[in-house]
């Protein structure tokens, strides 16, 4: 996947991208101050949004293999079970009823799941957004701050799925959280984004713990980061 | 005494409501809701001056709707040749011209507050054009209902437009509404009172099977 000179304009905004490659199967970052445009270059990359300028080649991927699981997911207005298999009922497949258990009952949801899904609390909506996104294994998946209001538990539990899965069925993820310690356990290489430009990019342990630019060097006062990553594979 | 309460002719009268009305409220929900769905997915120039003039129709006043469909169906108007003032069917064109509006209006107005994410949503999910549409139509379905119910009610208690292209005209296009009227004018006031209350009655039983109906699951909101 490769991105270069994409812009997107608004009123009060301007995104330019001047370059930014994604190798498949790759666990990106990507962090920056609040309105940087993180949100909306995933969405350009996405394709939920058309840039005014500049080429974003897909590499043959199309909408069925991309996935963008947000902050504040959308929840159909059916029960739990119907909301996770959407995916797969749209494609025609029948779903593993002992696959659906089991990715419910680890995210603690198989009680719930006859419920009405947007009635959930908002941790267990990014759970069930997460896990929807998931099940049909996408071949690039964006997640936007959708582990914000995950409990530590719960948030351990969708790294390890993550990363697990790159072992069986690798994907390319490009990951936005405001939580560094996701990034840093899951992201091998990171992009720094500030008024709307790439300003940082390089490895994990460069960006994270060697900042140059200025601004990340900013941003990053205030990030309490552990001095080593644990390493889920360990 | 016109009839006695409840005779052949009254049943007869109020199964001629109760047809014109669903007759209507199917016409415009056909037209009304794809209508109303398109009209804010559409971009085009105009389009806020087509929502405003869509407004206005919705509260257009009966009796000129009623006039100008009698004009055009009047003899020697443009359609005049197809013979059919006074007639059911003429009545139906009435109702579905104040209806469609209204339909139109609540659906692209619930459209207009979730369809935006709900189409993004489907585009994150894979779905293709049939399978989003379908998904909106599900995801609004309390709206359209909701809309389909108001128009059901409005095409049921409406009477100006129907006296002017019905005509009123026993065993043909007397509804009772318009024999409501009539009644009134003959200083019938006690069968006038009893058929408004029939009338009533029907529309309060309509309203309470469609609140039975209706989709009652409420999202949460941590704000409230
Ligand atoms: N559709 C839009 N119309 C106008 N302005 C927009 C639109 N979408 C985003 N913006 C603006 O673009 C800027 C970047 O927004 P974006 O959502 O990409 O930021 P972000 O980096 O994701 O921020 P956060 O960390 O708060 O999520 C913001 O100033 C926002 O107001
Ligand atoms: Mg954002």
């Amino acid at each position: 996947m490769k991105i270069s000179k994409l812009t997107k304009n608004f009123e009060r905004f301007s995104l330019f991208v001047d370059e930014m490659e994604l190798v498949p199967g790759k666990i990106y970052g990507i962090i920056g101050p609040n309105g940087c445009g993180k949100t909306t270059a995933m969405k350009l990359i996405a394709g939920l949004i058309k840039p005014d300028s500049g080429q974003i080649d897909r590499c043959g991927l199309t909408e069925r293999d991309i996935t963008m699981a947000f902050r504040k997911p959308y929840l159909i207005r059916d029960t739990v079970v119907r909301n996770l298999t959407y995916p797969l009922t749209i494609r025609g497949i029948q779903p593993d009823e002992r696959q659906i258990k089991e990715s419910l009952s680890l995210a603690g949801l198989w009680d719930y799941r006859d419920s009405f899904a947007p009635g959930l609390s908002s941790g267990e909506q990014q759970k069930l957004s997460l896990l929807r996104a998931m099940i049909f294994s996408p071949k690039l998946m964006l997640i936007d701050e959708a582990f914000s209001n995950l409990d530590m538990e719960s948030a351990g539990l969708f790294e390890r799925m993550i990363l697990e899965r790159q072992q069986t069925n690798p994907a390319t993820y490009l990951i936005c959280a405001h939580q560094l310690s996701h990034i840093q356990r899951l992201c091998a290489y990171i992009f720094f984004m500030h008024k709307g430009k790439i300003e940082a990019r390089g490895q994990a342990e460069d960006i994270l713990y060697a900042p140059q630019n200025p601004h990340l060097k900013n941003y990053l006062k205030y990030a309490s980061l552990r001095e080593e990553a644990p390493g889920w594979n360990s | 005494m016109m009839f006695e309460i409840l005779d052949a002719e009254v049943l007869g009268i109020i199964t001629l409501t109760l047809r014109m009305t669903l007759f209507s409220t199917a016409i415009s929900s056909l037209i009304g809701i794809p209508l109303g769905l398109w009209l804010d997915s559409a971009r085009f120039a105009g389009k806020k001056l087509v929502v405003i003039i869509n407004r206005t129709l919705m509260a257009s006043p009966p009796v000129v709707v009623g006039l100008v469909v009698y004009l055009l169906l009047m003899r020697n108007g443009p359609f005049g040749f197809m013979g059919l003032l006074f007639t059911f069917e003429a009545m139906v064109i009435a109702q579905v011209l104040l209806l469609t509006p209204i339909i139109c209006g609540i659906v692209h107005t619930a459209s207009a507050r979730s369809a935006e994410g709900i189409r993004l949503f489907a585009r994150t999910m894979g779905a293709n054009k049939t399978q989003t549409q379908l998904l909106l139509i599900k995801e609004l379905g309390n709206d359209i209902f909701f809309a389909v119910v108001t128009g059901f009610g409005r095409a049921m208690s409406e009477v100006g437009a129907i006296m002017i292209v019905g005509g009123n005209i026993r065993h043909q296009t007397r509804t009772m509404t318009t024999t409501i009227s009539l009644l009134r004018g003959m200083g019938e006031i006690h069968q006038a009172i009893f058929l408004g209350a029939v009338l009533m009655l029907i529309a309060f039983s309509v309203q309470m099977t469609a609140d039975f109906f209706r989709k009652r699951e409420r999202a949460s909101d941590e704000n409230f």
